[in-house]
């Protein structure tokens, strides 16, 4: 690959003209990723100089493993192939799985697609904004793929809130688990955006369902802010605030912003290779911020990707860095979560 | 009403339509083939569809799904053959009428029959999905595991011959469904450190495995054109007149099929049997059954479709497959990001209007194809089968591939072939193999779910003790009247070679204990609870298997009269099946030496001049025709061929198995 970059930075001009780009999706047809290339894969072709074709390559299994792996050992470096990223790759790497071969932490990001997590109970359970009745419960269920997911960073959260009786019910996805909320058997769920619009939101309506907090939203300088579509929520440092009576800050603060730059700033990313050159990079950037220019786009983002702005440039490779390189001391938090509810798991 | 316009629009929107003909034609194709039936044809079509639009790929699916209970009537009226497991009933008055020359006659009563119970089925479907929110909500996770296991007993309990090697096939499929990542710590388990298994052997590969590859040697061991002659020219109007006439038969039957087919797990194998007993019950002269009566076609033949939406209601509100064939739909759902459950009736509930729109059309269309073009469809039973074989082994091959592009997926498929022909043979049920295996993830982790919820008391809630009550009532009574019939042990051959077969089979779950036993007790409790069940119940059935071979006297009372009636199944020619197993071994090393499309080209060569020197022309203008397809279907989905070592050495194009780009 090295041999490939050489060559590519003695072209000043980038061009694309009848060339096909492959976009690798290490999931399957249908899931979100592939919706957030799908939705982008037109304007790509559009903006990119020469115009050239785009093709999705989905390579799922493995645990996003399978695809990513063949992403690194393939990927050319002229611009050529893209990597569609999601919080479960990056997990995958910040949590040290012996199986990755991907060096993800140096892949040039071009776009990133943040999310928000929203935290909800039922209204017979608690005040809308308010833990204190959840945290006197002494039992307190709620849903869990697996402790080697991004759910594991659900532990985390309930911990740091001091919410004693939280049990996690593993292998719940969270359309299942939602569902067991409705039902009454679990206590505490959660959504992304998408899916608190279309399904929690009615809920809360109807008066059975209320907010309890969201993840917030972290701007460039760290600055938390609430999430627009829940804009009476408190996000979780000001719930952790109130809970803990000092601010979230020390290695809490370290641990949540790698857990916000995993989960929600680079929810879905549209990557290059490591080795690609910075003008390959510049081009792809900047069809990137024609696109999000294209009237077409602005008419349809919000529906199809949810009403978070993407993030362009070098911000997103600080990004990115944060989220797939967890600090030590992350890594120790998050396990001393895992040993109290005994899961055998572990972050490498 | 505005999900219910979304997906009229839906349904009538051109390629819509176009995908729902496809996969119709492809059906009925799949039906009439004997022993085929929708598990093989939607194992085949899965591979496909997950590069589709999620409607194009729903209306594909439903289209395969649902003309097969329809078009598998052919066979059975005309050669006396089952064309899918849902129409053995329909063999019964079917080909006698045949012999009698009114095959017409009692085709297009079947088809009208069979249209008239899909549609039926269709309409049952949309108005259980009205009431299905209540439903949904009050099966919380106790009341899911207790219908899962019911399920999985009920299946175990009737498909087989012999019931306790129908349950014991369901703890190996179950044990087989535990392989890969434990759902509670992560632990891999019995995955010998691959990637490959981490997740589980792929659905389709044991689909296809268990089902296409063993009916495929089976018919080519039973050798030679499929029907003898055919006479289907007269008496069309008769069939429909004896329909109309006995419109009650119809509705009755229907609604039997319907509420059988919802229930979880049991589905196709039993329902034309139990109309078809329900027939001869309710009728005063029962002299003519068996020998050519037009309502033992009826009967069957409009249960067996009624059930397809029954089946379904299961299927999307619990995603707990009513029959085999709905294991694989769910393997799709998967695939285009349709998750069964509350969804299907809520924000999804155009998709679910639009799926039981598609199955009714479907239907409508099956029975309309049928009918008009009869006597070209039924040419396709007179086409030998080393014609077909060698074609149906390269569809499946390459739509294995496209799985994963994956080599092993080669290696699983030719392994449950391999299981799947010796299940065959061997009387073993590979249904509930199939079903246990996809539910395996499943009952673990309700399992977890019910206990962390409930503890023991779910046992306690009332549609616990409605669901076991049901459970029960449906087992004793099926089973009663499966196991009347009389067992003669005394005609089977070869019996040493099925008692051998069974220590293989302790391989597994031995197997399974011993790689897991190292393993945290959350990740191996549930394999090994299983293994140990399995164990105890393989061994039982080898020592009953022992007692009958040297007819030892402890046998002689009712209850061990019951476990020996069919523990030996007379099986074909083992020999023979094994030996076409072994090209398919071969036709892969083809495939890893020159790459897929030369290795096709040369199998299909190869497989149709060794049973018939002078067909080279034929022989010739199927390959060509099959590559043709295979090509522009790829081009059209961006799909690969696998490259085997020669497209590694010389840089082939990639219509010849060279790499894409």
């Amino acid at each position: 690959m090295s041999l490939f970059s050489f060559v590519s930075i003695g072209s000043a001009d980038v061009n694309f003209a009848g060339k096909t780009v492959t976009w690798v999706v290490p999931f399957k047809e249908g899931g979100g990723t592939s919706r957030f290339a799908r939705f982008i894969q037109p304007f790509l072709k559009k903006y990119l100089p020469g115009n050239p074709d785009v093709q999705i390559m989905h390579i799922p299994g493995g645990g996003a493993i399978k695809g990513s792996n063949y992403f690194e050992k393939n990927a050319k470096a002229d611009g050529t192939f893209i990597f569609g990223c999601s919080t479960s790759v990056i997990v995958n790497v910040a949590t040290g799985n012996p199986l990755v071969k991907y060096n993800l932490s140096e892949y040039r990001p071009v776009v990133l697609l943040p999310q928000n997590t929203h935290w909800f109970t039922r209204s017979d359970l608690a005040e809308p904004h308010d833990l204190s009745k959840i945290k006197e419960r002494k039992l307190v269920l709620y849903a869990l793929k697996t402790p080697a997911s991004a759910d594991l960073f659900h532990i985390w959260i309930y911990e740091k809130l001091g919410i004693k009786g939280a049990k996690p019910i593993p292998g719940l996805s969270s359309s299942g688990g939602y569902q067991a909320f409705l039902r009454g058997e679990i206590h505490l769920s959660s959504h992304g955006a998408a899916n608190y619009v279309k399904k929690v939101k009615p809920e809360i309506e109807k008066g059975k369902v209320v907010d309890l907090m969201t993840l917030g939203i972290i701007g460039a300088d760290g600055s938390v802010s609430r999430n627009p579509l829940a804009p009476n929520a408190p996000t979780f440092p000001e719930m952790y605030e109130k809970v803990n009576g000092k601010k979230l800050e020390g290695d809490d603060l370290e641990a949540y912003y790698a857990i916000g730059a995993a989960w929600s700033q680079a929810s879905k990313a549209m990557m290059l290779p490591a080795d690609a050159s910075d003008e390959i990079v510049k081009a792809y950037r900047d069809a990137a911020i024609k696109m999000t220019n294209d009237p077409e786009f602005k008419a349809k983002a919000v529906k199809a990707l949810g009403p978070f702005p993407l993030i362009i440039g070098e911000e997103a490779g600080e990004i990115i860095k944060k989220a797939a390189v967890f600090s030590d001391t992350t890594k120790n938090q998050l396990n001393a979560a895992l040993k109290k509810h005994k899961f055998t798991y572990r972050v490498q | 009403m505005e999900q219910l316009l979304a997906a009229l629009f839906q349904l009538f929107e051109p390629t819509h339509l176009a995908f729902l003909f496809a996969g119709t034609l492809l059906g009925l194709i799949v039906g009439i083939l004997p022993g085929m039936g929708g598990t093989s044809g939607l194992a085949l079509v899965l591979p496909f569809v997950f590069t589709m639009e999620p409607s194009h790929a729903l209306a594909m699916m439903i289209g395969v799904l649902a003309p097969t209970t329809t078009s598998d009537t052919f066979p059975a009226v005309l050669m006396g053959v089952p064309g899918t497991a849902g129409s053995q009933a329909t063999v019964m008055d079917g080909f006698p009428l045949s012999k009698k020359g009114m095959a017409a006659r009692a085709l297009s009563a079947a088809f009208s029959a069979s249209l008239l119970g899909g549609i039926f089925g269709a309409f049952i479907l949309s108005i259980s999905i009205y009431y299905a929110i209540p439903i949904i909500m009050a099966f919380g996770f106790g009341e899911q595991f207790l219908l899962v296991v019911l399920a999985l007993l009920m299946v175990g309990a009737l498909t087989g011959d012999n019931l306790f090697k129908g349950i014991a096939s369901c703890f190996l499929g179950l044990i087989i469904g535990s392989i890969g990542t434990a759902p509670i710590t992560g632990d891999p388990r019995y995955t010998f450190n691959t990637l490959y298994l981490l997740e589980g052997v792929p659905l389709v590969v044991v689909g296809l495995g268990l089902f296409a590859i063993p009916e495929i040697v089976g018919l080519l061991d039973a050798k030679g054109s499929i029907a003898k002659s055919l006479n289907t020219k007269k008496g069309w109007f008769t069939g429909l007149k004896d329909v109309v006439k006995n419109w009650f038969l119809v509705l009755r039957c229907s609604t039997l099929g319907c509420l059988v087919g919802a229930l979880p797990g049991l589905g196709g194998t039993v329902v034309d049997w139990i109309a078809y007993s329900h027939l001869k019950q309710t009728t005063k002269d029962t002299s003519q059954f068996g020998k050519g009566d037009i309502r033992g076609v009826i009967a069957p033949e409009s249960a067996n479709n009624a059930k397809e939406g029954g089946a379904l209601i299961p299927t999307l509100i619990f995603g707990i497959p009513g029959s085999g064939n709905k294991v694989l739909l769910l393997g799709g759902f998967v695939l285009i990001g349709i998750e069964p459950g509350l969804d299907m009736v809520t924000t999804n509930l155009d998709l679910t209007y639009l799926m039981i729109w598609s199955l009714a059309i479907a239907n409508i269309l099956g029975a309309g194809i049928c009918m008009g073009f009869s006597s070209q469809i039924s040419k396709f039973t007179l086409v030998p089968y080393y014609i077909l074989a060698p074609v149906m082994v390269c569809l499946i091959f390459f739509a294995t591939f496209n799985i994963n592009r994956d080599w092993y997926d080669f290696i699983g498929l030719l392994s449950f072939g391999i299981l799947g022909i010796t299940f065959k043979n061997f009387g073993w049920s590979r249904p509930a193999l199939l079903i246990g295996f996809f539910l395996s993830s499943k009952v673990e982790l309700l399992s977890y779910q019910t206990q962390a919820v409930y503890g023991l008391s779910f046992l306690s809630r009332p549609v616990s003790i409605i669901l076991i009550i049901l459970c029960l009532a449906t087992i004793v009574l099926l089973t009663k009247q499966k196991f009347d019939n009389n067992y003669r042990s005394d005609l089977i051959k070869g019996k040493l070679t099925q008692i051998y077969y069974i220590v293989i089979l302790l391989c597994l779950p031995l197997s399974m204990i011993w790689f897991t036993s190292s393993l945290d007790y959350r990740a191996n409790l549930f394999p090994i609870s299983l293994s140990v069940i399995a164990l105890s119940l393989l061994v039982f059935i080898l020592i009953i298997k022992i007692a009958d071979l040297k007819n030892l006297s402890f046998l002689n009372n009712t209850f061990m009269k019951f476990a020996r009636s069919n523990i030996f199944e007379i099986s074909g020619n083992f020999n023979n099946q094994l030996f076409y197993y072994l090209s398919f071994i071969g036709f892969l090393l083809m495939n890893f030496i020159f790459g897929f499309p030369i290795a096709a080209a040369l199998f299909i060569n190869m497989f149709i001049l060794f049973h018939n020197r002078k067909a080279y022309v034929s022989s010739i203008c199927i390959s060509a025709v099959l590559m043709l397809i295979l090509w522009s279907l790829s081009s059209l989905l961006t799909l690969q061929f696998p490259n085997g070592l020669i497209g590694l050495l010389i840089d082939l194009p990639w219509w010849l198995g060279g790499q894409m780009n």
